[in-house]
């Protein structure tokens, strides 16, 4: 039975695109069936950060709409074979979106896949508990400061209460907290909020710390999942959420300054 | 036809008298009795028509009645039936009635009083209204909340205490008829003793409250205060707000 999972937020800009982008890639690499589906209706990113942006024929609205069958709709992703995307329409508004048309393709993707992975839009609106409400699991993204936080318990709460499973009274949506742009030199120096100072606001468990990166810029810029960028630490702590998603034990890494060695502070770096 | 009744109790938000402290605002319950109109048509003129044959049969009893204020209980009109309410607003104040909300009331009645600001007053479940979503409130005795209340999620226990054993966040409001425990840090809006209940306590394991109050005294804990992030009981002697160290000033 497919896991469906939702990479939420509330707040934008924090990197949820880049997150879906990259997670549902590294469940792909890791041979697991897996689907991406872009939820943010008039703001179509997701293909972009996949490098799809070109071939993008019929979209998610087409498809509740009856203006085209899902397999139409569904992109096969260049970097591994696993992965597909279902891009959303550009010209349209999130009203698009049915309930009943949401829950279809669900149900249709279920049969399919192993992993369905939402992008949802930023805010609290429609958009955003669509992309929430069928989830089994998901993953909040947060950057270290509060505003970010703050939104990020706002949606934690819209989860527990209006999510299917809360709906249904079933066993709660499971919940991880991803850490976005961390910075830990800035986090030293006071700047930024901790890693446990996020856990004691919001109290659910990490899944993992994203180092802030300029490899994440390059990345989407060139329409390649950031989990692909090898060598980069911000593809190594990708791979380590993929695989502590997986249920493997992996200790966290990137969350110290790092050293700056002798010649590099005598020449600056 | 219309007939005095007790009403339910009603939480009334006003501004206090003059003498006390400035920017103070007073928060709290108070009980009236209200009129009931029962309604037993849609049409507004059939409602004119009747008001006049009331007042010509019994002048005393509509004398009685003049400028007083009414709740309109709609229970006999169907959900789907026209309700042409600015026209029977109209007529009720021609006839010197000032309605003050509905009862009774489907949920389509419910989104048209909206548009007139008229509260629904308690007896409005009909079959197949919605469930308010995203609050939890109970009828009676002790509410217990073991999930943290995330920013942006109300928990009123009605008629009794509430404990919470998660976190109360910023943004997040708890209220309750009776005491609060929170045996975490309490950080979002805490009310106990809403309904106005003096003796009403609140306790916490580490004061971060947005605001607190009990029986509508209110008071907003700012960082320096010496008992912020402290073990805390709020409570109230002689109309003041208290907020003390709970179990000693060393625990």
């Amino acid at each position: 039975m497919a896991r469906i999972v939702v990479v939420t937020s509330g707040k934008g800009g924090v990197g949820k695109t880049t997150t879906s982008a990259a997670f549902a890639s590294g469940l792909a690499l890791r041979g697991h069936r897996t689907v991406v589906i872009d939820f943010d209706v008039g703001l179509r990113n997701l293909d972009l950060v996949l490098g799809c942006e070109r071939r993008v024929v019929y979209d998610v609205v087409n498809v509740i709409h009856g203006e085209a069958r899902l397999q139409q709709a569904l992109i096969r992703d260049k970097h591994c074979e696993n992965l597909y995307v279902l891009p959303t329409s550009q010209t349209r508004d999130k009203d698009a979106l049915t309930q009943e048309g949401v829950a279809a393709i669900m149900e249709e993707l279920k049969q399919d896949f192993d992993y369905i992975v939402c992008d949802s839009p930023a805010g609290i609106e429609r958009g955003a508990l669509m992309a929430l409400y069928h989830a089994d699991e998901a993953i909040v993204v947060t950057n270290p400061e509060v505003s970010s936080v703050r939104d990020s318990d706002r949606i934690l709460g819209i989860i527990a209460a209006r999510s299917r499973r809360a709906e249904a009274g079933q066993e709660p949506v499971k919940e991880h907290l991803l850490l976005t742009r961390y910075a830990p030199k800035r986090v030293q120096g006071g700047e930024m909020l901790s890693i446990d100072d996020v856990q004691e606001l919001l109290r659910i468990p990490l899944l993992g710390v994203i180092p802030e990166s300029e490899s994440v810029l390059q990345a989407s810029n060139q329409g390649i999942p950031a989990i692909h960028m090898k060598g980069t630490d911000v593809a190594a702590a990708y791979e380590d959420v993929v695989a502590r998603f997986l249920g493997e034990d992996r200790p966290l890494r990137f969350t110290q300054p790092e050293k700056t060695g002798f010649f590099k502070r005598l020449f600056g770096g | 036809m219309a007939k005095p009744k007790d009403s339910p109790p009603r939480h009334e938000a006003a501004a206090s008298a003059p003498e006390t402290r400035p920017g103070a605002l007073r928060l709290s319950g108070g009980v009236f009795t209200l009129s009931v109109l029962t309604l037993e048509s849609p049409d507004a003129q059939q409602l004119a028509t009747r008001l006049q044959e009331e007042r010509q049969r019994n002048p005393a009893a509509a004398a009685l009645l003049k400028n007083a204020p009414v709740v309109l209980d709609l229970s006999a009109i169907p959900a789907e039936a026209p309700l042409a309410l600015e026209e029977i607003l109209a007529v009720l104040r021609g006839a010197q009635l000032l309605p003050v909300g509905l009862r009774n009331a489907a949920p389509e009645q419910q989104q048209l009083a909206g548009e007139y600001h008229l509260p629904i007053l308690r007896g409005q479940e009909r079959p197949a209204g919605p469930a308010a979503p995203a609050s939890v409130v109970q009828q009676r005795g002790t509410l217990l909340i073991e999930h943290p209340i995330r920013s942006g999620q109300r928990v009123y226990a009605r008629g009794g205490d509430l404990i919470c054993l998660g976190v109360v966040n910023a943004g997040a409001e708890i209220l309750a008829d009776g005491h609060i425990h929170v045996y975490a840090p309490l950080r979002g809006r805490a009310l106990a003793g809403v309904a106005g209940d003096e003796t009403a306590r609140i306790f916490c394991s580490a004061l971060e409250a947005e605001l607190v109050s009990i029986a509508g005294l209110y008071r907003m804990p700012e960082r320096n205060l010496e008992q912020w992030g402290q073990a805390s009981q709020i409570f109230t002697t002689n109309e003041q707000l208290h907020i003390a160290p709970l179990g000693g000033r060393h625990t």
